[in-house]
C-alpha cells in the first residue's frame, strides 16, 4: 500500500509524463500552421518566405526550456490569435465551467433524486416507463438533441438565443447581464442535461436497488424512523459513491465532452477554442488545451479520491482521509 | 409490563403465479422475563413471524389474524403508528450481524439514532447514552467512533443489542443473534441475553442453533412449513423430543459433548404454495400443494391436506395424508401429530428369563421408540443376547408381555407370525453359524423374501436381493452369487447376513455385535449404511454390542446391562458424560483409551 506522499508523487510524475507527450505532441500532428494558412489563400509563399515564416514559428529549444517556460506560465503564443495560449485557455475556462459543471451538477443531482425515488417505488408503472425511457433517451446522440433544441426554441419559436455565450457589445447592469448570459446557456445546458440525466439516473436507480435488499434497511426499519430518513440517511447515502464516481470521470473530459454542443452552439468555452485551433493547425494553442485538459483530470482524479473516503469509509486507502 | 401476542396468525406471499403460505395459524404468547425460541429449518417461517411483529413485512405479504400488544391490536396499524411502537416498544435485531448496520454510519451514531428519532435527544446527549450503552455490555466506547467494517463480528454484535437495548423496549426479537459467531463470544452473548431476559425483558429468539435454544429458552416452538408442530419446555429439545421432525432436528445437532454421527431430516425441503393450475390442466380452482426444490416438479407435487410432515415422516400410516392434525397437549409438550408422536414400536414389560436355575434376565422393561438408535452395553454372560432375542420374537419369556407395534407378541394367531418375520430384521451373533451351508449367497439373502412374499415376480426378487447387497458393499456378479458360505471370509459372510436382515425391508433391527467380524474399514460402512436407513426408513435398531465406542458412535439411547438386569439407562449424551451407575462408571474408565500398564509386581 502506498503512502499518500508516495501517491502524490505517483501523481507528480504522471503530470511529468503528461507535460512530455505534449510537448512531443506537434511532431505528430500532420501539416502545419503554415500550410493550413497559405494552402487555399491567394497569397502564394516563396520557398524563402515559407521557410522564414517557418523558422520564426519554430521555437524548439528542448524539453528543459519547454518545462521551464510552462512553469513561468508562459505556455507559448498562439500562430493564429498572436495571443499568450495562456490568456485564450484562462478566457475560454469559465465558459466552459460554468456550462460543464452547471449541466454535470444538475444532471447528477436530479439523477440522483429522480434515481433514488424510482428504486423506492420500484415495480410500479411509474417507475417501469421512466427506466424504459431513460434507456431510450440514453441512446439519443447530443448532436441529435442540440439541433432538434437549436431548431425549436430558437429557429421556430425565437425564444432563446442561437449562439455565443452573452450578447455582445451591449452595456448592461449585473442582474440584465446575468438573465442574459442564462439566456444563452439555457440551450446547450439543457442538451448536456438530456444526454447525461439518463445515464445518472440509471445508475442511481440500479445502486439504490442494490442498497434496498441489504439487511441495515431492515434495521432501520425496525427502529422505527421516518421514511425520508431511512430513505436518504441510510439508503440513498450509500448510493452517493457510484454517483460522486460517474461526476468526476465525466466532469474530467470537460473539455472533449464540451466539444460537440459548444460547437453546436458557438459557445465561447475550451471545446470550441479546441475546435478551431484543430482547424487552423494552431500547435501552440492545441498543445496548451490538451496539457491543460490532462492536466485537469489528474487534479480531478486527486480530488476524487479525497472525496470517497469522505463518502465511504470502506475506501480509505491510507488508514485516513487524504 | 404487558404482553405480546399473535393469535391465528397466517401469512402468505404472493409470488409470480402462486402464493406461498410462510405461516398457518400460529398461536405464540410473549412475557416479560420470558425467553421463547422459534426453531426450525430454514423456510419454516420463523423469520416470518418475528417481523410481523414490528409490522415489517413486505408488501407482497398477506396477514390474517391478531397481534396484541397488551390491548392495542397491531395488524392494520398505519405505518406511522407502528413507527410509533418500533424499537420503543418491540425492537428486533436481524439475521446477517454484519450487514445490519449501515457501512457509512459509524457505531456510535447508529446506536445512538433511536435515542435521537423517539426521545427528541440531541446529538451530544444521544452519543452520551450510546456510549454508556455499549460500555455496559462490556465494549471500549471508542470502539462507537469507528465505522461497522472496522469492528469485529462479535463486538458488532454486541453493539446490536445494545442498540436494541437502548430505549429499554418491552420486547426484543432476536433472530439468528449467535450465527457466525465463535464460541466463547456466543457463551458471553447468551449469558447477556439471559440477563437482559431475567431483567424484564421479553425476548424472542428466533434460531436454528438448537442448542442454544436449549440453553436459554423456557419455552421451545418448532415450527415446520408455517405451522408449530411441537412446543415444549426449553432443555426437553435435545434430550426428549416426541414429534419425530424434532427428534430429526435434535439429530443434527453437532453438539460438543454429542458422539452419536450426525443425522439430518429425512428427504429435502419443501414449500407450500397456494396455486391453480392453467385452464384446462385439471384442477382450476386455487389448491394447496407442497412444492421442492431438489427434486422434480411432479414427484414433490404432494397435496398439502393432512399433516404436512408426512412426505417427510418415517411413521406415516394413510390416515397422515388425509386428516390434519392439530396441536395437542401430550406430556407437557404440545405436538401436532395424528400418531401422539414418535411411536412405540416394541415395549417389553418385566420379561424374565431363567435356564434351571440360572437367571439368565431377571424382569426387564424395554421400550423401544420409533427411529431410534438403542444400544445394550455389558459384559457377556450379562442377559444381552437373551433380551435381544426374546425382542425379535425368537426366544419366549418364562414371564412378562411383549407388545410390537400395538399388538401382543406372544397371542398373535400362529399363521400372522410372519407378519413380525418380516418387520423385525435379525442379525445374530455368530454370522457362520447363522447360515446354511448348503445355500448360496443368492439363495441366502432370497430366502426371507421367498418366504414373505411367494408371489413376488423373478426379477423384483433380483433387485430387491442386488439393492440388499449394495448396501452392505457386496459384490452382485454371478461368481459372488453362486458361492457358499465356506468359501467366504467371516467378514463377507457377516455383510451376508446384514443383507439377509435387510431384505425384506424390516422397520425394527434387533442385531447382536453385527460388525463384530468385520475390518474397521468395512464396519464404518455399514454403520453409515443402518443410520442412513434409520433417517431414510425410519428403521428402529437394538443394537447389542461390548464395544463402547461403537455405541457412542450410533446410540440415541444405551441401556447397561449386568447380571441380567439393565443397571443404567438413559440418553447417551447423558449416560456417557455423567454416568450414574459405578458399573457404568467402571465400564467407561475401562474403555477409554489409555495405554495397559504391567501390573506392580
Amino acid at each position: 500500500m502506498l503512502t499518500w506522499r508516495g501517491h502524490l508523487l505517483a501523481y507528480l510524475l504522471t503530470a511529468l509524463v503528461m507535460v512530455y507527450l505534449s510537448y512531443r505532441l506537434p511532431g505528430w500532428l500532420p501539416g502545419d500552421f503554415v500550410t493550413a494558412m497559405y494552402a487555399d489563400s491567394h497569397v502564394v509563399l516563396g520557398a524563402e518566405q515559407e521557410a522564414a515564416l517557418r523558422e520564426r514559428l519554430q521555437v524548439d529549444g528542448g524539453f528543459g526550456s519547454y518545462l521551464l517556460a510552462l512553469a513561468r506560465l508562459d505556455w507559448g503564443t498562439s500562430h493564429a490569435f498572436r495571443v499568450p495560449v495562456s490568456d485564450l485557455i484562462l478566457n475560454a475556462l469559465p465558459w466552459t465551467l460554468l456550462l460543464m459543471g452547471g449541466a454535470h451538477l444538475l444532471a447528477t443531482m436530479l439523477g440522483f433524486v429522480a434515481g433514488v425515488e424510482a428504486a423506492w417505488r420500484r415495480g410500479g408503472r411509474i417507475e417501469r416507463t421512466s427506466v424504459g425511457g431513460m434507456t431510450v433517451l440514453q441512446g439519443v446522440p447530443e448532436i441529435g438533441t442540440g439541433v432538434l433544441l437549436l431548431m425549436v426554441f430558437a429557429y421556430h419559436l425565437g425564444w432563446l438565443p442561437a449562439g455565443g455565450g452573452a450578447t455582445l457589445y451591449v452595456d448592461h447592469g449585473f442582474a440584465e447581464r446575468a438573465l442574459d448570459v442564462l439566456r444563452h446557456l439555457a440551450l446547450p445546458l439543457a442538451t448536456l442535461l438530456l444526454a447525461w440525466f439518463p445515464g445518472n439516473f440509471l445508475l442511481a436507480r440500479a445502486s439504490m436497488v442494490l442498497v434496498l435488499g441489504q439487511s441495515f434497511l431492515d434495521t432501520a426499519r425496525a427502529k422505527g424512523l421516518p421514511p425520508i430518513r431511512v430513505r436518504y440517511a441510510h439508503a440513498a447515502r450509500n448510493v452517493l459513491l457510484p454517483m460522486a464516481t460517474r461526476f468526476g470521470l465525466r466532469f474530467a473530459f470537460m473539455v472533449t465532452g464540451a466539444l460537440v454542443v459548444e460547437t453546436i452552439f458557438s459557445y465561447p468555452g475550451l471545446g470550441t477554442l479546441l475546435f478551431n485551433a484543430i482547424g487552423a493547425r494552431d500547435l501552440p494553442l492545441i498543445q496548451g488545451i490538451v496539457l491543460f485538459s490532462s492536466l485537469a483530470v489528474l487534479g480531478i482524479n486527486l480530488v476524487l479520491e479525497s472525496v470517497y473516503a469522505r463518502l465511504d469509509p470502506r475506501v480509505r486507502v491510507y488508514g485516513r482521509a487524504l | 409490563m404487558g404482553r405480546l401476542s399473535v393469535q391465528e396468525l397466517s401469512v402468505t406471499y404472493r409470488a409470480e403465479n402462486h402464493r406461498l403460505t410462510a405461516l398457518d395459524r400460529v398461536d405464540l404468547k410473549l412475557a416479560p422475563g420470558r425467553i421463547v425460541a422459534l426453531v426450525g429449518e430454514s423456510g419454516s417461517g420463523k423469520t416470518t413471524l418475528g417481523r410481523a411483529l414490528l409490522g415489517l413485512l413486505p408488501a407482497s405479504a398477506a396477514v390474517s389474524g391478531q397481534i396484541r400488544l397488551d390491548d392495542l391490536e397491531l395488524s392494520g396499524l398505519a405505518e406511522t403508528q407502528w413507527n410509533d411502537l418500533r424499537w420503543r416498544r418491540v425492537a428486533m435485531l436481524f439475521q446477517d450481524a454484519a450487514g445490519s448496520l449501515n457501512p457509512v454510519q459509524r457505531v456510535r451514531d447508529q446506536v445512538a439514532e433511536p435515542l435521537r428519532v423517539h426521545r427528541g435527544l440531541t446529538l451530544t446527549e444521544a452519543r452520551m447514552q450510546a456510549d454508556g450503552a455499549l460500555a455496559g455490555i462490556g465494549l471500549d466506547p471508542a470502539l462507537g467512533t469507528r465505522f461497522p467494517h472496522e469492528v469485529s463480528g462479535g463486538e458488532l454484535q454486541r453493539a446490536l443489542l445494545a442498540m436494541a437495548m437502548i430505549l429499554e423496549p418491552e420486547f426484543v426479537v432476536l433472530d439468528e443473534p449467535t450465527a457466525a459467531l465463535d464460541s466463547g463470544t456466543k457463551g458471553a452473548i447468551g449469558r447477556w441475553i439471559r440477563q437482559a431476559a431475567d431483567a424484564g425483558t421479553g425476548m424472542l429468539l428466533i434460531s436454528h442453533d438448537l442448542e442454544l435454544a436449549v440453553a436459554l429458552a423456557d419455552e421451545v416452538h418448532v415450527l415446520y412449513l408455517g405451522q408449530v408442530i411441537e412446543s415444549l419446555p426449553g432443555p426437553a429439545l435435545l434430550n426428549n423430543p416426541m414429534h419425530p421432525y424434532t427428534l430429526a432436528l435434535s439429530r443434527s445437532v453437532a453438539g460438543l459433548d454429542t458422539h452419536r454421527d450426525l443425522g439430518g431430516v429425512r428427504g429435502d425441503a419443501l414449500y407450500r404454495v397456494l396455486h391453480r393450475h392453467p385452464a384446462g390442466t385439471g384442477e382450476t380452482d386455487e389448491h394447496a400443494h407442497l412444492v421442492g426444490s431438489a427434486v422434480s416438479h411432479a414427484e414433490c407435487h404432494l397435496p398439502a391436506r393432512g399433516c404436512l410432515f408426512t412426505p417427510r415422516c418415517t411413521q406415516a400410516v394413510a390416515e397422515c395424508s388425509t386428516r390434519e392434525p392439530a396441536l395437542e397437549e401430550c406430556n407437557g409438550h404440545r405436538i401436532r401429530c395424528l400418531r401422539g408422536g414418535i411411536v412405540t414400536e416394541l415395549r417389553l414389560q418385566g420379561v424374565a428369563k431363567r435356564y434351571g436355575d440360572a437367571h439368565a434376565l431377571h424382569p426387564v422393561d424395554l421400550e423401544l421408540r420409533a427411529g431410534e438408535t438403542f444400544c445394550l452395553v455389558g459384559e457377556s454372560g450379562s442377559g444381552k443376547t437373551t433380551l435381544a432375542l426374546m425382542a425379535a420374537g425368537m426366544l419366549e419369556p418364562d414371564l412378562g408381555e411383549r407388545v410390537f407395534r400395538g399388538r401382543p407378541m406372544d397371542s398373535w394367531p400362529r399363521q400372522d407370525r410372519h407378519f413380525l418375520a418380516r418387520h423385525i430384521g435379525v442379525i445374530q451373533q455368530h454370522p457362520a453359524r447363522a447360515v446354511s451351508h448348503r445355500l448360496s449367497v443368492f439363495d441366502i439373502v432370497a430366502e426371507p423374501l421367498r418366504i414373505q412374499q411367494p408371489r413376488l415376480g423373478r426379477d423384483a426378487l433380483r433387485e430387491r436381493v442386488f439393492a440388499a447387497l449394495r448396501d452392505v458393499h457386496l459384490a452382485r456378479e454371478p461368481e459372488f452369487l453362486q458361492r457358499y458360505p465356506h468359501e467366504l471370509n467371516l467378514g463377507a459372510l457377516q455383510r451376508v447376513c446384514v443383507a439377509r436382515a435387510l431384505v425384506t425391508e424390516p422397520s425394527l433391527l434387533i442385531a447382536d455385535e453385527p460388525t463384530s467380524a468385520l475390518d474397521p474399514g468395512v464396519q464404518a460402512k455399514v454403520l453409515k449404511r443402518l443410520l442412513d436407513l434409520q433417517i431414510e426408513k425410519g428403521l428402529t435398531m437394538l443394537l447389542v454390542t461390548h464395544d463402547l465406542g461403537l455405541a457412542r458412535k450410533v446410540a440415541d439411547r444405551i441401556g447397561v446391562m449386568r447380571a441380567g438386569r439393565i443397571v443404567e439407562r438413559g440418553p447417551a449424551v447423558r449416560l456417557l458424560n455423567h454416568p450414574e451407575h459405578p458399573y457404568t462408571q467402571e465400564l467407561l474408565r475401562g474403555s477409554f483409551r489409555q495405554p495397559i500398564a504391567a501390573p506392580v509386581r
